[in-house]
């Protein structure tokens, strides 16, 4: 159209999130792999053994910072987002039945 | 199932799981009753008249499903502490999942009138035969899918069926060797799960969801500090675990086994948080959900419900390798757990909760087969004229037929189950995902690049499955634990890296490239879906059949 387009705040609102929620993911992954690959896996140059084993309250010290306190950084991060970031769109008007009259309006393959 | 040691199960046990299976059909009988008789019969039925509220979304969403409680403590008891990193993605998946596609779905559902998936492509992209082809691959992908889950379903109730129950029965004179306890298994839960679905429709699915995720919740945090002072402690349970398994069990990847290396760690952060927002399942709980601030409430309810169950049952499954070191059948250990640490009535409890999972993973499934079915076959190609009492019957003839044909085939399933349940997730993510993100988020994109892009991502999905079965790669397979399967089925892992990834990524290209070729989406359509719209705007389909209401559009 040739018009100036005015978008809909909801597509708006939901394209700045879903990219914050991607960047997210990919801080995410990037840093639980690589930390665990580095501390935690058994690799060429790298042969870990029991004597290697830091625990921290039982639990291997790789996993508590590879996977588990990064795990509590996003829940506290999806608080924060969820709880207050994320802005209250209104989804719109409902047009169910109009397209179940247009189907029965427009026939086989309509 | 290992017969000579099987486990020991309690009369109560099988009244729990009664009391469950009760509970189930109780709810589809509700589920029918309160459901609005103001809503149409397909919203109602298949959408739950979009009211689902944030406990229901969050509890739905959590993507349970048998493997859940059955081949991921098989895992952690496997291959150790490094399971936490494969399931690791979860941290971020309320996000993901139902963050990034949630409100445009829900939008561009209530915009077009869409109910169904292939209702929301066929609107959002004005193309018929874009319809058509999703429901023929949701018909494919969740068929193999709900295979699997009916024979884990029938798996569970013969553990806990005592075996006089089946012993008088006499499936000698089938045509192939079936299993007495498994066939008679396999009855009752096809007969409960397309009772009640049949009956209840979408709301009974959701319910009976909502009800087994809580009580597994309740299961799994009364099992922790049961195992962890079973095994006398974290420590002395990651020690012995290496002793028995090999260092892997503390390091990754898994002791001393192909397990999860590097390429696995980064595809499996894609297959749960990336891909689980293509299936399905989640695009149309994201068509039924009440409104944003429903949304919002569901990813932290999600947050806190996976912290509290999947961290658990890490703890828990680690303790139970020195618990019980010498299991044969690693895919029994959640049951063998419940049975040595809680009371029998305890164990009943717990015990239903998988059984709960595989029936309302099974009944979600149904629906969404059984709506493509009467929705987007039926009444758009057959009968558009229909009434609404002609859809009611074929919408609960359509899940029973599909409840039974799944049966049927379950009686003899492959035995490579988890490869295709791998397979079905993954596929199903490389054929929705990238229409569904470029249609949400792009204005250019059209009917054409989404076809390229559905197309494409089965095709390579398919291509990488038929390359590693002529090459019999299987040995591979053990990198996502997947045991090897007896005819060659297994995939090929370009430059280590699981299938979805590449399927996704040539989805996306496909897609861009397909939309940028051909000729520019209709404007009319693409400023109704993107731009602020006076209330008086019509939907995409009214549109097509009326364009001289054009000007109505903003």
């Amino acid at each position: 159209m040739s018009q100036p387009h005015h978008t809909d705040p909801l597509l708006r609102n939901s394209r700045r999130e879903a990219i914050i929620i991607g960047l997210t993911w990919l801080a995410a992954t990037t840093y639980c792999c690589a930390y665990s690959y580095f501390f935690g896996y058994i690799r060429e140059g790298q042969q870990l053994t029991k004597a290697d084993l830091n625990m921290i309250f039982g639990v291997p010290s790789w996993v508590v910072w590879g996977y588990l306190v990064p795990w509590v950084v996003c829940a506290v991060f999806t608080f924060w987002f969820a709880g207050w970031y994320v802005v209250d769109d209104d989804l719109g008007y409902d047009h169910t039945a109009e397209l179940e009259s247009d189907i029965r309006e427009g026939g086989v393959g309509g | 199932m290992d017969n000579n040691n099987a486990i020991p199960t309690h009369p109560a046990t099988l009244a729990a799981l009664a009391i469950f299976t009760a509970v189930s059909l109780g709810l589809g009988v509700v589920a029918n009753l309160v459901s609005s008789k103001k809503a149409g019969f397909l919203q109602k039925y298949f959408l739950g008249n979009r009211s689902l509220g944030a406990f229901a979304v969050a509890l739905t969403a959590a993507v349970m499903s048998g493997g859940t409680f059955l081949g991921f403590p098989s895992f952690v008891y496997q291959y150790g502490w490094v399971v936490g990193l494969w399931i690791a993605s979860y941290m971020v998946a309320p996000l993901t999942v139902l963050g990034v596609l949630g409100k445009r779905i829900g939008h561009l559902s209530r915009r077009t009138g869409a109910i169904t998936l292939p209702d929301l492509f066929r609107e959002r992209f004005g193309s018929p035969l874009l319809g058509l082809l999703t429901s023929l691959f949701i018909i494919f992908f969740l068929s193999c899918f709900l295979v699997a889950q009916f024979k884990a379903g029938g798996v569970l109730m013969k553990i806990v069926l005592p075996s006089s129950t089946y012993d008088w029965a006499n499936v000698e004179n089938f045509a192939v060797t079936l299993d007495k306890g498994y066939v008679i298994g396999l009855l009752i839960f096809t007969t409960t799960v397309v009772a009640y679905t049949a009956y209840g429709g979408f709301l009974a699915a959701i319910w009976t969801d909502v009800f087994q995720s809580i009580i597994m919740a309740i299961g799994v945090l009364i099992m922790l500090p049961l195992a962890i002072s079973k095994a006398g402690g974290l420590e002395m349970a990651t020690l012995k675990g290496m002793e028995i398994a090999g260092d892997g069990f503390g390091f990754g990847p898994g002791a001393g086994r192909a397990f999860h290396p590097l390429t696995m760690s980064i595809s499996f952060f894609v297959m749960w948080a990336i891909s689980g927002m293509g299936q399905p399942s989640t695009m149309v709980r994201l068509m039924a959900f009440r409104d944003t601030r429903t949304l919002r409430y569901s990813m932290l309810y999600l947050t806190v419900y996976n912290m509290l169950v999947y961290i658990p049952l890490i703890l828990i499954f680690v303790c139970s390798r020195s618990i019980m070191p010498g299991l044969t059948n690693s895919d029994e250990v959640m049951p063998r757990m419940v049975v040595t640490l809680a009371n029998p009535y305890l164990a009943g409890l717990i015990l239903a909760a998988p059984y709960g999972a595989v029936l309302s993973t099974v009944s979600g499934f149904l629906l969404i087969i059984s709506s493509g079915l009467v929705r987007d076959v039926y009444q758009r190609f057959i009968r558009p004229a229909a009434t609404e009492r002609e859809i009611a019957r074929a919408s609960y003839a359509a899940t029973v037929v599909v409840g039974l044909v799944v049966g049927i085939f379950a009686l003899k399933p492959p035995d490579f189950l988890q490869l295709i349940v791998v397979f079905a997730s993954g596929g199903m993510a490389s054929v929705f995902l990238m229409p569904a993100l470029l249609g949400a988020f792009w204005r250019r994109a059209n009917a054409q690049g989404a076809l390229a892009a559905m197309l494409t991502g089965a095709a390579v999905t398919m291509a990488l499955y038929v390359y590693g079965s002529i090459l019999g790669h299987q040995e591979v397979d053990q990198m996502i634990g997947a045991k090897p399967s007896s005819n060659g089925f297994g995939a090929y892992y370009l430059l280590g890296f699981e299938p979805v990834i590449w399927g996704l990524l040539s989805s996306f290209i496909a897609g861009v490239i397909g939309s940028l070729v051909t000729p520019p989406p209709d404007p009319a359509r693409v400023s109704l879906l993107f731009d602020a719209q006076p209330p008086s705007a019509p939907a995409p389909a009214t549109l097509d059949l009326h364009p001289e209401l054009e000007s109505d559009i903003a």
